[in-house]
């Protein structure tokens, strides 16, 4: 089938070049679309259903839980609101926890409550039995959030934990891990930091992060991204021996 | 995390073959100098995954307890979010959603159509 498309540019040359892409049709990505096809002819869900359910996951991220913070730390009637209805105070900042089918997600129970630190009281959330999130505030959770090794040893050694994520508190601060459960779910409202008297809820927001809402980093003026550290290994094992020493 | 467990951990040849091939997005990605974290259907699978729970097929917590458990034993050297499609397509095997010979011949049929010009 023949086929030409125009980009209603009259047939200008294009001046940009277009963004590199991954040109191999790997078997990962036709096991995907090959099982949904299957699960919708069986009558699992419908294609609907996940058309809708993909365009929601597309369309949500950490920002919403940012302008939340900001708002909060801006405004103490909503703050008070988030704290009495969080779900409700969210409709608020434009977040409706009933998308997309009306009742949520089976991953996003309604119930949300927000954590907030004081100077005194730092929270960190976690979920041990899986990896519940608020994803309608948060978007999708990294991928360091699902993994056991994060999910086991939070709720043991907190502040070694943190501190791998470059987070390490003063002894007279209280750590407390917050475990989501199937029922709720839990944010963090992190102290305002100084230094940002008189700035605009835009201005608050964009340093309020995903990582500060989950609890493993604090908001700064100047850090508007969430970057770890990558520790390199202290012994590095090598395949053949170096710098004269004998194998063993 | 549960002790005991109602997943087979029995490899999966369909499964295994793919795996064996090792292209994952993040050897392809830097190939191509894709900076994209994620492959594009990621989240179509995490939809998937939405589907299946909101309908009580495959309940959400059921389908993260055995990705965890296969994902230890399994698939421990696959990273994400190929370990997670492929802990799903197990799982769904296992429970019989979906059949091994009927996903071999769908994909067969997919890729066809993916690479007809």
């Amino acid at each position: 089938m023949s086929h030409t498309h125009t980009h209603g540019d009259g047939g200008a040359d294009h001046s940009h070049r277009a963004a590199p892409m991954v040109e191999e049709i790997t078997d990962f990505e036709v096991l995907e679309i090959a099982v949904r096809e299957l699960a919708i002819e069986h009558g699992l869900f419908t294609a609907e259903e996940h058309r809708r359910f993909t365009e929601w996951a597309e369309s949500i991220e950490p920002a919403a839980g940012s302008r939340l913070v900001a708002k909060a730390w801006t405004d103490p009637a909503f703050k008070a609101r988030v704290m009495e209805d969080a779900v409700k105070a969210c409709k608020e900042i434009g977040i409706d926890w009933a998308e997309p089918t009306g009742f949520g997600t089976p991953s996003d129970y309604m119930h949300l409550v927000v954590l907030e630190d004081t100077p005194t009281l730092h929270h960190v959330i976690v979920c041990t039995l899986c990896s519940c999130y608020p994803r309608p505030l948060l978007g999708m959770s990294p991928e360091w959030y699902r993994t056991t090794n994060y999910r086991r040893r939070l709720v043991r050694w907190p502040r070694q934990v943190l501190a791998e994520f470059g987070l390490i508190l003063p002894p007279e601060v209280e750590v407390r891990v917050e475990d989501s459960n199937q029922k709720c779910r839990f944010m963090v409202l992190p102290v305002r930091p100084a230094g940002t008297e008189n700035w605009t809820e835009e201005q608050l927001a964009e340093i309020v992060t995903r990582d500060c809402m989950i609890g493993v980093a604090l908001p700064r003026p100047g850090r508007t991204a969430d970057v770890h550290p990558v520790h390199k290994a202290r012994r590095p094992v090598h395949s053949s021996p170096q710098h004269g020493e004998a194998a063993q | 995390m549960s002790a005991t467990s109602d997943v087979d951990f029995s490899r999966i040849a369909l499964l295994e073959a793919i795996r064996s091939q090792g292209k994952t997005w993040d050897v392809l990605a830097p190939r191509y100098g894709v900076t994209n974290p994620n492959p594009p259907w990621k989240t179509s699978l995490v939809a998937m995954c939405d589907c299946l729970g909101v309908s009580g097929t495959l309940p959400t917590l059921d389908r993260r307890r055995a990705e965890d458990e296969l994902a230890q034993a399994v698939y421990s050297d696959v990273p994400e979010p190929e370990r997670q499609l492929l802990a799903l397509v197990h799982t769904m095997l296992n429970r019989g959603l979906v059949a091994e010979e009927d996903l071999a011949s769908r994909m067969r049929t997919v890729r066809s159509r993916l690479e007809a010009v």
